[in-house]
């Protein structure tokens, strides 16, 4: 199980659920490291002071907030949790909405909560309760500096917590320069058209069905590129190279081959291509 | 010469890149020797591998190095290698390689896929086997001699059912056993016949015969492994070279020489390399033939 990033409990009413929060989500990306293209070196980042230009440990690294003109507040990570030490241990239901009035725009991030040991009759109560409705719950909670509004929500057995936007972090739609319907009006027949096929694109959400294509061309280069081969030969390469016979080109390999065997008399595989040649004559 | 060279192999156009990389460290052997053993087996080999899913094992920096199997062709394929898209068990799509000209096996060999894998099934459906596979595999204490004495106590209760086999080298430590059908026989039948076959040798020859996977039961004896008899099991490919310390290959052989090795002759008379195997092929041409052509049905039981 993946390791929790927050611990405490769900508050319902008067059933109090002790719980984790672990990450539900693990996007798969390519991921690079930085090399010197001189030498292949890894590159590493260092935590330089900008005063005495040393290097310095994480130990003696502390939060500053700038209040600008140079000069800074530092706080410690221990006076943000006496802020309100509650909600950063509870997750309060407030309420209850429907998951459809909800747009997509405003889910961040999903998790699991999944229940303490001593807490599975209740955790398993609040999925029951919450599972075929429709409804998210709708709670307030800190994790690391910041107090999230979140939904709650049983899937699969499991309650999936996803931290929500607030309205103020959704840049709107009304400050983009997007021409309106009303001064593009389309045609009946063109909208006719364009919802007969949408109509006839319709069809079951269905996830296993995609994969990120790009990802598996990225990789498949990689391994290309580790077998040593030349990356620049996708469908059909090499205009200028000249394209000779099969056996032309095997020629000068197989007798630099030949040759470092009997040169340090490796064993008797050279010795015993005559036959092999004669094979396919 | 370490560069990509461009090759024209009967129309189709290659890449083919580090032909002198060693493959085989203990002896040298190359890419490039690999790709002329594999053009020069061709005309004998792609029989055994038409229309039948591939799964490749691709062996990037050879018999030393790590190695992957391969199932999905891999989308950087050349336009004309035909693909079998094959439901597996989960229902997932498997887009399989066809390998069915020799500047297919000429590609499979520049890709480093030194072992190929191909199903015992062909065409569409992978529920219709050609051939019972009965792999003999050594324990420890056993070699390719003892796989040799139970080879042939297989084919002795074979021919009491009217059944002709075939026998290869695994090109590794075992030997392989074929029972033709190219009939209309299922999976459903070739696993309850090759177990049933298995297990009365294994209660006839306890000393000699296994027919379970663990591997505690194995010392001084040998595995008849009749679990390949099932879709998406694959043996390896006769004529496939092995990521062996040689570059030994999975050879047929003939009942006479399986019976001269038990005799006295020895196990390394059953070790063919890749030179050795296209001298043998030069002389006694493709001692599998009959595995492709031979029409035989199993013995109704029950």
């Amino acid at each position: 199980m993946p390791r929790a990033i927050w611990s405490g409990s769900v508050s319902f009413g008067l059933v109090n659920v002790p719980v984790k929060l672990v990450t539900a989500t693990s996007p798969k990306d390519v991921r690079f490291h930085q090399l010197h293209d001189a030498d292949g070196g890894r590159i590493n980042q260092k935590r330089v002071c900008s005063v005495d230009g040393e290097e310095v440990d994480y130990g003696h690294i502390v939060k500053g907030y700038d209040l600008g003109g140079g000069r800074y507040v530092v706080i410690d990570p221990e006076e943000l949790r006496t802020i309100d030490p509650e909600s950063t241990r509870t997750i309060d239901i407030e309420e209850f909405v429907d998951l459809v009035d909800i747009d997509p725009i405003y889910f961040e991030h999903s998790y699991y909560l999944v229940p303490d040991e001593r807490a599975a009759k209740p955790y398993a109560l609040l999925v029951e309760a919450m599972a075929g409705t429709g409804k998210v719950a709708l709670g307030r909670f800190v994790l690391r500096t910041k107090q999230y509004l979140a939904t709650l929500r049983a899937k699969d057995g499991v309650l999936v917590l996803s931290t929500m936007l607030y309205p103020d972090e959704v840049v709107e739609a009304a400050e983009l320069d997007v021409p309106s319907a009303e001064s593009t009006r389309p045609s009946e027949k063109e909208l006719t058209m364009a919802r007969q096929l949408v109509e006839s694109l319709s069809t079951q959400w269905d996830p296993s069905k995609w994969h990120d294509d790009y990802r598996e061309r990225v990789l498949e280069l990689i391994d290309r590129k580790a077998e040593g081969l030349e990356i620049a030969q996708v469908p059909e390469p090499a205009a200028a190279a000249p394209v000779v016979d099969l056996m032309a080109a095997l020629e000068a390999s197989l007798a630099a081959a030949r040759a470092a065997k009997e040169g340090t008399g490796a064993d008797d595989v050279g010795s015993e291509r005559s036959p092999a040649r004669r094979a396919s004559a | 010469m370490s560069g990509a060279v461009a090759v024209d192999i009967g129309g189709r156009r290659l890449q083919l890149s580090n032909l002198d990389k060693v493959l085989w460290p203990d002896t040298g052997f190359t890419k490039g020797e690999m790709i002329d053993y594999y053009a020069r087996i061709a005309e004998v080999m792609v029989p055994h591998l038409s229309g039948r899913p591939i799964t490749l094992r691709r062996y990037p920096n050879g018999v030393e190095g790590t190695s992957f199997f391969e199932k999905n062709c891999p989308s950087h394929r050349p336009p004309w290698i035909p693909v079998a898209p094959t439901a597996d068990r989960h229902g997932k799509t498997i887009g399989f390689c066809l390998l069915e000209e020799q500047a297919a096996l000429v590609w499979t060999a520049n890709l480093a896929a030194i072992e190929l894998h191909p199903s015992l099934a062909q065409g569409a459906s992978l529920e219709r086997p050609t051939a019972v596979v009965f792999d003999l595999d050594p324990g420890p204490g056993a070699d390719v001699v003892t796989c040799g004495r139970v080879a042939l106590l297989l084919r002795e209760v074979l021919d009491t059912l009217d059944l002709v086999s075939l026998v290869k080298t695994s090109g590794s430590k075992g030997l392989q056993l074929y029972v033709p059908l190219n009939s209309e026989t299922s999976y459903d039948q070739t696993r309850p016949f090759s177990l049933a076959l298995a297990q009365v040798l294994e209660r006839a020859h306890p000393e000699l015969v296994v027919t379970t996977q663990d591997r505690s039961v194995r010392p001084n004896r040998v595995l008849i492994d009749w679990s390949q008899n099932a879709a998406f099991k694959t043996t390896v490919a006769v004529y496939s070279l092995r990521a062996r310390p040689r570059p030994t290959a999975s050879t047929p052989v003939t009942w006479d020489e399986v019976e001269r090795a038990v005799g006295g002759a020895g196990g390394e008379t059953l070790v063919f390399d890749a030179a050795q195997v296209l001298a043998r092929v030069a002389e006694h041409g493709d001692l599998m033939a009959p595995v492709l052509t031979l029409r035989q049905a199993l013995p109704a039981f029950g």
